[in-house]
């Protein structure tokens, strides 16, 4: 018995150990990039803070238009994160709750569409964009956010079909409107997969930097696709790249999704499982 | 992570309907149906059908961009010369092996972190954010900091490595840069985690129980129980992983810092760069689209591949065992 206990806790005391390793494996890169965000320009790169230059954060928001950038970024955020949220929400309750010929067919579209690859799409969709006059205009982001997005549509279905209907029979026979039932039963308990649909939408719309590279002229870039190609040179000399502005404007651009992620973290988890797994 | 959901919904849709409602209220209810369904449809065949299949004919023309007055058929040409095209060849073979090494091996690592934390350790959420938020962090974010990672003169794995005696290396020259890109996708590795732990999570105690007093020990049980009602779930994102991997875009172009576009001959130039340069750069948008279709294909083949290969592999709860 005695021998048994010890190989347990020897086994425990190996667990944390790989653990605690590969959390330090998995977060030196962001950390040391935090570290060399903060380094003078001047040094070399470094392991461990060397400095505190909060001056890099500044010169990254202003070497380049960041302001105008971070505009764009957060008009493209704001109108996806809305409208995806909102109709996605609507088609998933139209797939969940309410009956019509063709349903089967058009659901088994979806979950298609699911699996297509986006770039088979987004080319052509460009070039139709093009011949309508949406270049250069938010049109292509606010098309997107009506149609909703596959995905979460997907997510939306499965968390209002567990939905247990006495509540909807109930309210239909008090007269409710079946958008008044989706709106006033249905929206109030699915906190959860709304949070998570918006955090996704957003974390996915912040990030994307090739739909605005394709859609938009480089002055209405958002930050995503002007930080691929930004350049943070010492001035009068463009050979020289100020890597820890760079790096500090890099971490700006991070921390909103950081946030989000942990505004949402809690919902996260419970609409992932919720929705996704159960069924 | 839906795959589990995916198969339910599909076999719910198999059983047959019983009329509940008199005529007239059922067309009402069609109707709303079809209402609610409609921004979704609507978007879908202006913004997604018609573009693919406008898409599909400008690759049998000469469309450069610009040319709509001079419009030109000319066949399967453009499909032709994506299969002589060695560069987009090599691309796309050079895309399948990283895929093939890169999406297995990020699955695994994610999978087996899950497992780690299943243990009921203290922190659990806080290794879970450690591990989990390499993924959260937009792709542009995580490719400079593998791009400041990877510099050879001054770089910080370099000064990491000098630190130790070693010598310099050149992370994203001919030898390293294939390996250095695979590394730098794993980091992304934890973005399975909440999935695979809520997956890990639902397995029934009473199984691991019946096990135990049976005489498995924890291996065994990992073997015979953990991994088999795990596949539907590596399953489901492997398959996304590999969808993902074929498009690989951004990546190769943040870690190496632009000079992607001046080089094509480099390890890490990926089909979709080539398609990319040919359509953005080169405005030889026919040709582009072909090499599009082209890579639609092969998705496709290697998804239906996955699919098939599920028989052999994948565990689903038939009910009947």
């Amino acid at each position: 018995m005695v021998a048994g206990k010890t190989k347990r806790q020897f086994n425990r005391i190996t667990l944390y150990i790989v653990i605690i390793l590969l959390c330090l494996i998995f977060f030196y890169p962001a950390f040391v990039v935090f570290a060399n965000s903060l380094r003078s320009y001047t040094s070399t790169s470094t392991l461990f803070f060397n400095g505190f230059h909060w001056k890099n954060y500044l010169l990254a928001v202003t070497m380049i238009p960041f302001g105008s950038y971070l505009l764009h970024s957060l008009a493209i955020a704001g109108i996806s994160v809305i409208g995806t949220t909102m109709m996605s929400g609507v088609v998933g309750f139209g797939f969940a709750r309410l009956y019509g010929p063709g349903k089967n067919v058009l659901f088994i579209i979806i979950l298609a569409t699911m699996m297509l690859p986006g770039i088979v799409t987004q080319v052509p969709q460009f070039l139709i964009y093009h011949r309508i006059g949406f270049i250069n205009t938010y049109w292509p982001w606010v098309v997107g956010a009506i149609g909703g997005s596959p995905f979460f549509i997907f997510l939306y279905k499965q968390f209002f079909s567990n939905i247990p209907k006495e509540m909807e029979e109930a309210a239909r026979i008090d007269g409710c409107s079946t958008f008044g039932i989706f709106l006033r039963i249905f929206i109030p308990v699915s906190v959860p997969v709304i949070t998570t649909v918006a955090v996704m939408t957003f974390q996915g719309s912040w990030g994307d930097a090739m739909s605005p590279f394709m859609y938009l002229s480089s002055n209405m870039w958002p930050l995503a696709t002007a930080l691929i190609s930004a350049t943070y040179t010492l001035n009068g000399n463009a050979n020289v790249v100020l890597y820890p502005v760079l790096e500090a404007a890099a971490i700006i651009f991070a921390v909103p999704s950081i946030i989000t992620f942990f505004v949402g973290q809690r919902y996260l988890v419970e609409g992932i499982v919720t929705t996704g797994l159960k069924g | 992570m839906g795959q589990v959901a995916i198969e339910q919904s599909v076999v719910q849709k198999a059983r047959p309907k019983i009329r509940l409602l008199p005529r007239k209220q059922s067309k009402r209810r069609a109707l709303e149906f079809y209402l609610f369904i409609s921004p979704w449809f609507i978007v879908f065949v202006l913004f997604g059908i018609i573009p693919m299949l406008w898409g599909l004919y400008l690759s049998f023309t000469n469309y450069t961009g610009y040319n709509f007055s001079h419009l030109r058929f000319i066949g399967a040409e453009n499909y032709h010369l994506v299969f002589t095209d060695s560069q987009a060849m090599q691309a796309l073979a050079r895309t399948a092996v990283l895929t093939f090494i890169g999406v297995p091996l990020g699955v695994i690592i994610g999978f087996l972190l899950a497992v780690l934390l299943n243990n009921k350790v203290k922190g659990l959420s806080m290794y879970r954010t450690i591990f989990y938020l390499p993924a959260i962090l937009p792709t542009v974010a995580s490719g400079l900091i593998w791009q400041m990672m990877y510099q050879t003169d001054g770089g910080i794995l370099n000064t990491l490595f000098g630190f130790f005696g070693m010598k310099p290396i050149d992370w994203m020259g001919y030898g390293m840069a294939q390996p250095s890109f695979i590394i730098s996708g794993l980091w992304g590795a934890g973005g399975g985690l909440m999935i695979y732990l809520a997956g890990l999570k639902g397995i029934p105690q009473s199984l691991i129980e019946s096990a135990s007093i049976d005489g498995a020990n924890y291996w065994r049980q990992f073997i015979h129980i953990t991994i088999p009602l795990m596949t539907p779930i590596l399953f489901f994102n492997l398959l996304m992983g590999l969808i993902g991997s074929f498009q690989n875009f951004l990546q190769p172009l943040l870690l190496t810092g632009l000079s992607l576009t001046g080089d094509p001959i480099q390890p890490i130039y990926l089909y979709m760069n080539h398609a990319w340069i040919n359509i953005f750069v080169f405005d030889r948008f026919g040709y582009g689209l072909a090499l599009l279709w082209v890579l639609f294909a092969v998705i496709l083949i290697f998804a239906l591949i996955v699919f098939w290969s599920q028989k052999y592999w994948v565990h689903y709860e038939s009910g009947e065992d």
